[in-house]
C-alpha cells in the first residue's frame, strides 16, 4: 500500500475498501454465534490477517479460572514457516507482561524481520479477557482505518467471548439444576415409599400397643401385689436393709436398720453412708463402693462400725450389692446389715483372754528361765568369791604365799570372764523387743536356749545332742517367742524322760529345711512317749500329764507357731519317746 | 609339805568336795588349805563312792544338782551304807524348799553359791564340832 498523497480516485478506492473491511469485520459475529472461545478468536484472527495483510496476529486468552491462558497465532502468506503460538508469545513477553498500552512499538529484528510494528488490542476494558497483538513490516502500519478495523474486531471478539462464557455458564447451571431436580425426585420417591411402609407399621404398632396396654394393666396389678409383698419383707426383715442412691445418700431404710443406728428414715435420707461410718472404716468402705460403682464387682462384704445417733459405735456385717435397671445401668445399692456388736465384743474378750494366757505362759517360762539364769550366773560367781578370798588369805599369810596368790588371782579373772559370757548370752536373749517381728537365725536362737538349759538337762541326766543344718535361711518372727517354744519343747522332753527309770535319756535337737521351703526344728526324746488315748488333747489348754504343770505350754506354743504362719505337731517315735516338730516360713517366703 | 600350823599332812582333817562345776573344784581346795584342812575333790558322787577317800572324810562339801547321782541321793546312799559323814550342801539354786529339805535330812550346813570364806569356815567349824 502506498503512503504518498493519494489521488481522489485512489482515495475513493481506498475508502471503499476500508468500508468493505469494516463490513466484513462486522459480519464476523454471525459466523460464530454459539461457538467456543477458540472459534470466535480464530475466526477474528483469520479475518484480520487477511483483510489488513498483516505479517502476524497473536492472541492470548485468559482462562476464566486461574492464571493459565490459551495462545493462538495467524501469520501472513509471505511467511515461509508457521511458528507455534508459544514462540510468538515468548518473543512478545516483554510487551505483554507490562502495560499493553505502551504499544504500538517499532521493534527491530523480530521474527527474522528487520523492522516490525506491533499494535496491541485489549479484550475487555482492562484486558481481563485477553490481549491481541497485530504486527506488520509496513512502514505506514497502522493507518487510521486499520486501527479502526482492529479495534472494532477486538470489541466484537470481546463481546462474543463474554456471551460465549455466559452461555456456557448458563448451560452448566441448567444441567446442574436438571441433575438436582432428578436427584431430589429420586429422594422424594424413596421417602414416599418409606412413609407408606411407616404408616403400615404404625398401624400394626398401634394394634400391638393396645394389646400391650391391656397386658400392662394386668402386670401393674401383679406388680402392685408383688411390691406389697416386698415392702412387707423389707419392713419385717430381721436384718437391716438400707438402699443408697449413687451419691451415697440413703433413699430407704427398714425399721431394723433404723433401730440399729438410732436414726429415723427421714433423718437417714439426709445422710450419706460415710457420714455414719466411723472414721477408720471410711477409706476401705469407700474403696469397695467405688469398685461397685465402677462395675468391677457386683457385691461385697464388709465388717465395719457405724456411729449411732447417740455417738455409740455399733459393729455391723454388711453385704452390699448394686441394683441395676433394665439397661444394666446402676440405680442404687442395697446393704443387708447385721448387728454383730455382741459377737465382736465376745471376740475381743476371747482375744484378750488368749493374750492374758500367753502372758501367763510367758511369765511362767520366764520365771523358769530366771531360775536357770541364777544357776548359770551363780556358778562362776561362786568361783570368783572363793578364789578372791583365798588370794587375800595367801597374801595375808606370813610369809605371804605369792605363788598361790597369783594362781588364785588368775582363776578369779577367768571366772569373771566366764560370768560375763553368761550375762552376754542372757542379754542377747532378752534384749529383743517382746513383739518385734524380725528375721533371725533359728540355729543361733536354738543354741542360746540350749546353752541356758544344759545344766538343767544335766541335772535330769539328759544328754542333749545337736544336729543343726548349715546354711539355713533366716526366719521371720518374734525371736523370744520362738525361743520360748523351743525351751518349752526341751523342758517337756526332759520332764518326759525324768519319769523313765531305765534306758538312756537322749534328747536330739535337729534343724533342717522342710518340704514347703520353710525351716523345721524337731525335739526328739526317749521318754514315755504319747499315750494314744490323749494324743488329741496334747495341744489343748489346761491339759497336762504333769503334777505341777498348768497345761498351757503346748497350747501356747502352738498358738505362737500359728501366729508365725507356722505349725507345731507331735509324732510317736518308732522306738521310744516322741518327737515334737515345728516349722516356720523363712524370710523369703513371707 | 610344811603347813602353817606345823601339823603334818596326815594330821589335818580331810574335807571332800563333790561338785560337777570345775571352777568350784579348782578354787575350794586352796581355800580349804588356807583354813588348815586337807582337801580332795570329785566331779561326781559316783566317783567319790568308789574312791579310797570315803573312809577318811571328816566333812563333805556337796553340790545338790549334779548330773547322775544328786547330792541328796549321795546323802541317802551314805546313810544306807552307815557312813556318818557331816555334810555341808552347796547350791546355786535359791530355793527355800531345797534348804528345808536338806536341813531336815540332817545336813550340817547349807550354803548358797556364791558364799563367803567366813560362811564356809563357820559351817566347817560347826560340822566338825570345832566350835
Amino acid at each position: 500500500m502506498a503512503t504518498e498523497p493519494e489521488s481522489p480516485a485512489e482515495e475513493i478506492r481506498h475508502l471503499r475498501r476500508s468500508i468493505n473491511d469494516l463490513v466484513s469485520v462486522l459480519a464476523l459475529p454471525a459466523t460464530w454465534t454459539g461457538g467456543a472461545p477458540s472459534q470466535i478468536v480464530g475466526n477474528s484472527l483469520d479475518a484480520l490477517v487477511r483483510i489488513l495483510s498483516l505479517d502476524f496476529i497473536y492472541a492470548r486468552l485468559r482462562e476464566s479460572t486461574g492464571p493459565a491462558f490459551t495462545e493462538m497465532v495467524r501469520v501472513g502468506s509471505n511467511w515461509e514457516s508457521k511458528p507455534r503460538p508459544e514462540e510468538i508469545g515468548e518473543k512478545l513477553q516483554p510487551w505483554l507482561e507490562n502495560d499493553p498500552q505502551q504499544l504500538p512499538a517499532v521493534v527491530k529484528n523480530l521474527f527474522g524481520k528487520p523492522v516490525i510494528t506491533l499494535v496491541p488490542l485489549q479484550l475487555g476494558l482492562h484486558a481481563e479477557i485477553g490481549v491481541i497483538v497485530a504486527g506488520s513490516q509496513r512502514a505506514d502500519f497502522p493507518q487510521q482505518t486499520e486501527r479502526l478495523v482492529l479495534n472494532i474486531a477486538a470489541n466484537q471478539a470481546a463481546i462474543g467471548l463474554r456471551e460465549s462464557g455466559l452461555l456456557s455458564a448458563q448451560k452448566r447451571v441448567a444441567s446442574e439444576l436438571d441433575e438436582r431436580v432428578a436427584e431430589r425426585t429420586r429422594e422424594l420417591a424413596t421417602i414416599n415409599e418409606e412413609l407408606r411402609k411407616e404408616i403400615g407399621e404404625r398401624k400394626k404398632k398401634e394394634e400391638e400397643l393396645r394389646l400391650n396396654e391391656e397386658a400392662l394393666r394386668l402386670a401393674h396389678t401383679q406388680i402392685a401385689q408383688s411390691e406389697e409383698r416386698w415392702r412387707s419383707v423389707f419392713e419385717n426383715s430381721a436384718i437391716g436393709v438400707a438402699l443408697s442412691g449413687l451419691d451415697g445418700r440413703y433413699i430407704a431404710a427398714n425399721p431394723v436398720f433404723q433401730k440399729m443406728l438410732g436414726y429415723t428414715e427421714e433423718e437417714l435420707e439426709q445422710l450419706r453412708f460415710l457420714d455414719i461410718t466411723v472414721e477408720e472404716d471410711r477409706e476401705a468402705n469407700w474403696k469397695l463402693v467405688q469398685e461397685l460403682l465402677g462395675g468391677e464387682r457386683r457385691q461385697f462384704q464388709i465388717e465395719k462400725q457405724y456411729r449411732q445417733k447417740n455417738g455409740r459405735a455399733v459393729w455391723a456385717r454388711n453385704t452390699v450389692s448394686m441394683v441395676t435397671g433394665s439397661e444394666g445401668v446402676p440405680q442404687f445399692w442395697m446393704a443387708l446389715s447385721e448387728d454383730v456388736t455382741e459377737q465382736h465384743e465376745a471376740k475381743v474378750a476371747l482375744d484378750k483372754a488368749r493374750s492374758d494366757l500367753a502372758h501367763v505362759a510367758r511369765v511362767s517360762t520366764l520365771s523358769a528361765l530366771t531360775a536357770s539364769i541364777a544357776h548359770e550366773v551363780n556358778q562362776p560367781l561362786s568361783g570368783i568369791v572363793t578364789n578372791a578370798s583365798t588370794c587375800l588369805r595367801m597374801l595375808d599369810a606370813d610369809p605371804p604365799n605369792l605363788e598361790g596368790a597369783r594362781e588364785t588371782a588368775r582363776r578369779t579373772i577367768r571366772d569373771g570372764n566366764r560370768a560375763s559370757e553368761v550375762i552376754k548370752r542372757l542379754r542377747a536373749l532378752f534384749s529383743k523387743k517382746n513383739t518385734a517381728f524380725d528375721s533371725f537365725d533359728l540355729n543361733e536362737a536354738a543354741k542360746e536356749v540350749i546353752a541356758l538349759s544344759v545344766s538343767e538337762l544335766q541335772r535330769n541326766r539328759v544328754i542333749p545332742q545337736l544336729d543343726l543344718a548349715a546354711g539355713l535361711p533366716s526366719v521371720l518372727g518374734d525371736r523370744i517367742q520362738i525361743q520360748q517354744v523351743i525351751l518349752n519343747l526341751i523342758r517337756n522332753s526332759s520332764d518326759a524322760m525324768s519319769t523313765v527309770a531305765d534306758g538312756p535319756r537322749e534328747l536330739l535337737i535337729k534343724t533342717d529345711r522342710d518340704e514347703s521351703g520353710g525351716v523345721r526344728l524337731s525335739v526328739r526324746d526317749t521318754g514315755a512317749g504319747i499315750d494314744p488315748k490323749v494324743e488329741e488333747k496334747l495341744f489343748e489348754a489346761f491339759y497336762t500329764t504333769k503334777s505341777d504343770g498348768m497345761g498351757i505350754g503346748l497350747c501356747i506354743s502352738r498358738s505362737i507357731m500359728e501366729s508365725h504362719q507356722g505349725r507345731l505337731w507331735a509324732i510317736r517315735n518308732e522306738g521310744r519317746g516322741a518327737t515334737f516338730i515345728f516349722s516356720i516360713p523363712c524370710r523369703t517366703n513371707t | 609339805m610344811k603347813l602353817s600350823d606345823g601339823k603334818s599332812i596326815t594330821d589335818r582333817p580331810l574335807v571332800v568336795v563333790v561338785d560337777d562345776d570345775e571352777s568350784v573344784r579348782e578354787s575350794l581346795p586352796d581355800l580349804l588349805g588356807e583354813f588348815g584342812f586337807d582337801a580332795r575333790v570329785f566331779p561326781s558322787a559316783e566317783e567319790f563312792l568308789v574312791s579310797d577317800s570315803l573312809g577318811q572324810t571328816k566333812c563333805l562339801v556337796l553340790d545338790i544338782a549334779m548330773p547322775g547321782m544328786t547330792g541328796f541321793e549321795l546323802q541317802q546312799e551314805l546313810t544306807v551304807r552307815g557312813q556318818k559323814i557331816p555334810i555341808i550342801f552347796i547350791t546355786a539354786q535359791k530355793d527355800e524348799t531345797v534348804r528345808t529339805r536338806a536341813l531336815e535330812r540332817g545336813a550340817m550346813g547349807f550354803l548358797l553359791k556364791p558364799f563367803s570364806d567366813t560362811a564356809l569356815l563357820g559351817a566347817l567349824n560347826v560340822a566338825l564340832g570345832l566350835r
